[in-house]
């Protein structure tokens, strides 16, 4: 492009940033960098009582999910098998215009911090997203200081 | 993968000047029966009353919103999904009957049907035999 008088730079810039934004965009939600997806994406969070792992495990049948903790190490594993809610008899692949939900078996570990209890731990699966909430061990748990005055 | 003209993922106009906050783009299968598509959208933690599903000028939209997020007394320690938005919108062409899309959502899955309009299916041609 000539540069002149009409050229704006900052246009420029906004357009590469909007090119970059489509760019992961496209590549960021779904997929990690290397274009394989993450099924199924986790969050943890914690609180001062408890952690809690989000697992976000669409359409699997809970069931057929293994979950287990050993010690802070959580494992969550099963297989899903995205043409199921089709709802159709016989599927015929040259019938998918797009395909790009996860099929499969997957597997993940992930570490939580070392507070938690493995003697309290529940899961439930809702809208298909797998909360399990991990109690923290009594002496882990922030305990507040007081501060004395003299 | 076949790319269809119809099912296009809608082309955006200019680049916008202001940044929304970007919602999540959840991933679909497209299914082609004879009687119409069949769409699968994974928006986990969507439910029916925060999905919302339209079609405005030949566009369907798809919107949802996680319904059940942590409170402010829960830290993020580790964070994959960012954001509580899902959105994504497709081109719908002529053939297909926008007033009887069917919805359903079931462990966080969006399914819709989209029919064909009766002139669009395929006619079974019956072939008769002559003695």
């Amino acid at each position: 492009m000539p540069i002149n008088w009409t050229w704006d730079p900052f246009e420029e810039f906004e357009r590469i940033r909007a090119e970059l934004d489509r760019l992961l965009e496209w590549a960021s939600p779904v997929r990690s960098i290397r274009g394989e997806e993450i099924y199924p994406r986790i969050n943890v969070g914690e609180s001062a009582e408890e952690v809690l792992v989000y697992i976000f495990a669409p359409g699997v049948d809970p069931g057929k999910v293994e979950l287990s903790l050993e010690g802070n190490v959580l494992s969550v594993s099963g297989e899903r098998d995205s043409e199921a809610e089709l709802g159709v008899k016989e599927v015929r692949p040259e019938r998918f215009l797009r395909q790009e939900r996860f099929s499969g078996k997957f597997s993940r570990v992930l570490t939580l911090p070392e507070s938690v209890d493995p003697e309290k731990v529940e899961a439930e699966y809702r809208n298909g997203i797998i909360l399990v909430r991990i109690g923290k061990k009594a002496e882990r748990r922030a305990r507040k200081i007081e501060v004395k005055t003299s | 993968m076949a790319e269809r003209q119809e099912l296009a993922p809608r082309q955006e106009g200019r680049p916008e000047r202001t940044p929304r906050r970007r919602a999540m783009s959840p991933p679909v299968d497209v299914y082609e029966t004879d009687e119409g598509l069949i769409l699968l959208a994974d928006m986990p933690g969507v439910t029916p009353e925060s999905l919302e599903v339209k079609v405005e000028d030949n566009v369907l939209h798809l919107r949802g919103e996680i319904a059940e997020a942590p409170g402010e007394e829960v830290r993020p320690e580790y964070v994959e999904v960012r954001g509580r938005e899902y959105y994504r919108a497709f081109t719908l062409g002529p053939e297909f009957d926008q007033e009887k899309i069917e919805a359903t959502l079931k462990h966080g899955v969006l399914r819709l049907f989209i029919p064909k309009v009766e002139s669009e299916r395929p006619r079974r041609i019956e072939i008769k035999t002559v003695q």
